[in-house]
């Protein structure tokens, strides 16, 4: 039996957190590849959100409804998706550094990626360099993210992608770094692998990068 | 004459207000019913102890605060305080009270518009005196922030120099901030000397501090203690905090002031607590997170309509209003910088407001810009005059001179216009020239004019540097050493 899996997409970009749930559960017990369901029905329907956003005909509140409609049917799916499925949306570790309490912008990074598949494990605010370093080393994330709000602050990001090195697991994660204060030239000043002006944008330059990556 | 008025209603200046009575106190009870029931994280043990012994329920780090507290806190807070330029020169005196408003820069932008250049860079130590020096002499900057935050000298002693140079270039009071509590000594100590000792500062503060809960509802442990540490030396200071409609506190106008009002209430019952009477005054950033391109807008006109609607609400409870205005979304002054000012320094005039700050905020607060500043302060002094209203009595009406001059003749060679015509309002910046002479003058338009203000300030005007006492400076100079050991003190301490 084909199913239609625009339906799929269409729960989602209606931000039906609880119905697309119910959705993606029924799917799975039809004979739906989970792949077929992450890649034609719930990551087009994040596009169409991700681009209606940007054409300015949704906001962010509704954006981050989808994205967490998303990020619970990815829970659901997960366990039965197949080595490869997933692309390169793995997991994400994100948190603001320490002596910074700001976590508006972190947070709505955090959800956007989530939007887009990621498992987000989101540290919190204030979090010492080696708590960044330690979810590295037990998570095993495909991308590290840090928020600095203060320009006081923003040295830490730095220190963090040091100790990474320190510890040899530099290069088995990709960098992606934000916060009002912080720049491109930062960014590369540091060693960071990306810089996101906004969280919207940050997606986009993460799928980006992985697929030069990959090629 | 003899006044023979009977029963008479004097009313002046334009009315304005959002909220009836009952309005208020629903927004108050509001706070009420949140603090009681869903109380406010406190992360500091030493002030949790304090809520304890004064009747609030502590549960781990979460404190309820029962309405007979917060009533109890109220009960003591000032009607008024006063705040002193360090020359004593009482024109530049600073009444806290009701009705009364002081308007000012903002503090600790990471950037700011080079003067020179007109390009965006990190703030620097030069910068913090040029702003002190430029607003001291502006007529309409009744206290002093820095536009920024310092980045370079000593990381972690941005808070110390900003301080140290600005009060040194300026006899207007300053609105103080700093990282932590050894910080808030520092200025503090720089307070005492300025004064002339430590008395005196009692007898006469000549600074206010600033300090900011996190909305929602949470007081960290720096912003806490920073606040202990001012009301125990008296020292005026605000508690508030950016509230972001519709990211930290709810997208309802009437919500955002219920969560902005409870979180604010924290720091004036630690401060009545510790010592009761000390000046707290609340309020801070009120504004809607832009669901389109979320920033924190600060140009928007829900600026001035939750900030005015936050100040009534704030006198209701008996305590001083911290405002907001002159600010702008765009990157440096403009059409727009001036269209959002002008809309925003006018409402917070008319809400009367105590001090209103971020005059010469652009970027949605990430950059100082002082050119916004000097183009504020000419705004300010328009929505004065606004305010100020219409005096009526025989000498105005000039019902007299009404009769001597009669229908058809003109008022230029009376006597009463000579004795009047000057408390019309004067632009010194406002274009009201003939076409033909603002040609001759090089067509210069508001950007020119405000550009050439503001240098011609920074060149020339020397500010209240060779006034400040010998003894003072000294001692300025050996707080700052005593500063940069105790950083590199605490360093180490950091990185273990
Ligand atoms: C709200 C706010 C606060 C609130 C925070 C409440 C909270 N729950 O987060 C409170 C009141 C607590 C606060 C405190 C302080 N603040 Co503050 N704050 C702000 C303010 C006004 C808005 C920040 C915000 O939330 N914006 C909205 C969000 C959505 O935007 P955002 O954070 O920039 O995030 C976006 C992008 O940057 C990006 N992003 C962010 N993080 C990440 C991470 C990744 C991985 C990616 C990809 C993208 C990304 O995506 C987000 C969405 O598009 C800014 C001014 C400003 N315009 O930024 C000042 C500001 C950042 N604060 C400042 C200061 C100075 C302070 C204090 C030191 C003040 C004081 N004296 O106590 C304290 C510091 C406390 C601490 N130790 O951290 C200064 C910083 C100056 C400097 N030199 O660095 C600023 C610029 C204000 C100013 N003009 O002075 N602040």
């Amino acid at each position: 039996m084909s199913m239609d899996l625009s339906k799929i997409s269409e729960k989602l970009i209606s931000g039906d957190v609880e119905g697309l749930k119910q959705m993606t559960e029924e799917t799975l017990q039809t004979d739906v590849n989970p792949g077929d369901i992450l890649n034609q029905g719930l990551l087009p329907g994040m596009d169409t959100v991700g681009q209606r956003w940007k054409d300015g005909d949704m906001f962010m509140p509704e954006v981050l409804r989808c994205a967490k409609a998303m990020s619970g049917a990815m829970d659901i799916l997960r366990p039965q998706l197949a080595e490869g499925d997933l692309g390169n949306a793995g997991t994400m570790i994100i948190g603001t550094v320490a002596g910074d309490l700001h976590d508006i912008g972190k947070d709505l990074a955090a959800m956007m990626f989530e939007g887009a598949g990621y498992q987000v494990i989101n540290i919190g605010i204030d979090q010492p360099n080696e708590n960044f370093v330690k979810a590295v080393k037990e998570h095993k994330p495909s991308l590290l993210g840090m928020s600095a709000l203060l320009t006081t602050t923003m040295p830490r990001m730095g220190e963090v992608i040091n100790s990474l090195k320190e510890s040899g697991i530099r290069d088995q994660v990709a960098v992606i770094i934000g916060g009002a204060p912080v720049t491109e030239e930062f960014a590369e000043e540091i060693g960071a692998d990306l810089y996101a002006p906004n969280a919207g944008s940050a997606v986009d330059i993460a799928k980006e990068h992985f697929e030069k990556k990959s090629t | 004459m003899i006044n023979n008025r009977t029963n008479y209603t004097i009313q002046e200046s334009p009315h304005f207000e959002i909220f009836s009575e009952d309005q208020k106190e629903q927004i108050f009870n509001g706070m009420m019913r949140t603090l009681q029931y869903t109380g406010a994280n406190v992360h500091h043990e030493g002030a949790r102890e304090v809520f304890k012994k004064a009747g609030c329920k502590i549960d781990g780090i979460r404190v309820y605060f029962p309405p007979e507290v917060i009533l109890k806190a109220l009960s003591t807070v000032p009607p008024v305080t006063e705040v002193f330029p360090w020359d004593g020169d009482e024109s530049k005196k600073i009444v806290v009270e009701k009705k009364r408003s002081y308007f000012g820069p903002g503090p600790t932008p990471p950037n700011f518009i080079d003067t020179e250049t007109l390009e965006r860079r990190p703030y620097l130590r030069k910068d913090a005196s040029l702003v002190a020096r430029v607003c001291d002499a502006l007529p309409n900057m009744g206290y002093v922030q820095s536009l920024g935050s310092i980045s370079d000298v000593t990381n972690g002693l941005a808070d110390v120099y900003e301080f140290a140079d600005m009060v040194r270039n300026t006899t207007t009071p300053i609105m103080s901030w700093s990282f932590t509590r050894e910080g808030c000594r520092d200025i503090h100590r720089m307070g005492i000397a300025m004064a002339g000792g430590e008395e005196a500062f009692r007898a006469r503060p000549n600074y206010i501090f600033y300090g900011e809960p996190i909305s929602p509802l949470v007081s960290d442990f720096h912003a806490i203690d920073k606040c202990i540490y001012c009301a125990e030396n008296r020292i005026p200071q605000v508690y508030s905090p950016c509230a972001i409609g519709g990211g930290t506190v709810p997208a309802t106008h009437a919500g955002q002031l219920v969560v902005a009002l409870s979180e604010s209430m924290v720091g004036v019952i630690a401060a009545q607590l510790i010592n009761p009477g000390t000046c707290v005054i609340i309020g801070g950033v009120q504004s809607i997170l832009d669901m389109r391109f979320s920033i924190y807008s600060y140009g928007a006109p829900e600026l001035s309509l939750l900030s005015a609607a936050l100040t009534e609400v704030v006198h209701y409870c008996g305590l001083p209003m911290y405002s907001t205005s002159g600010c702008t979304d765009t990157k440096k002054m403009d059409v727009q910088s001036a269209m959002e000012a002008s809309l925003s320094i006018n409402a917070a005039m008319m809400s009367g407001a105590n001090f209103v700050h971020d005059n010469g905020y652009t970027e949605s607060g990430l950059t100082g810009d002082i050119f916004q500043t000097v183009m504020d302060d000419e705004i300010i002094s328009m929505a004065r005059v606004v305010e100020r209203g219409v005096e009526v009595n025989e000498e105005t009406m000039a019902v007299e001179q009404i009769n001597n001059v009669g229908p058809g003749g003109h008022y230029l060679y009376e006597d009463h216009t000579m004795k009047w015509f000057r408390s019309h309002w004067m632009p010194s910046l406002m274009d009201r020239n003939s076409y033909e002479s603002w040609e001759e003058q090089g067509r210069k338009t508001m950007k020119d004019r405000v550009l050439e203000k503001t240098r011609d300030l920074i060149n020339n005007y020397e500010g209240p540097r060779d006034k400040v006492p010998g003894k003072a400076d000294e001692e300025i100079k050996r707080i700052l050493q005593e500063a940069e050991e105790r950083i590199k003190k605490e360093e180490p301490k950091k990185q273990a």
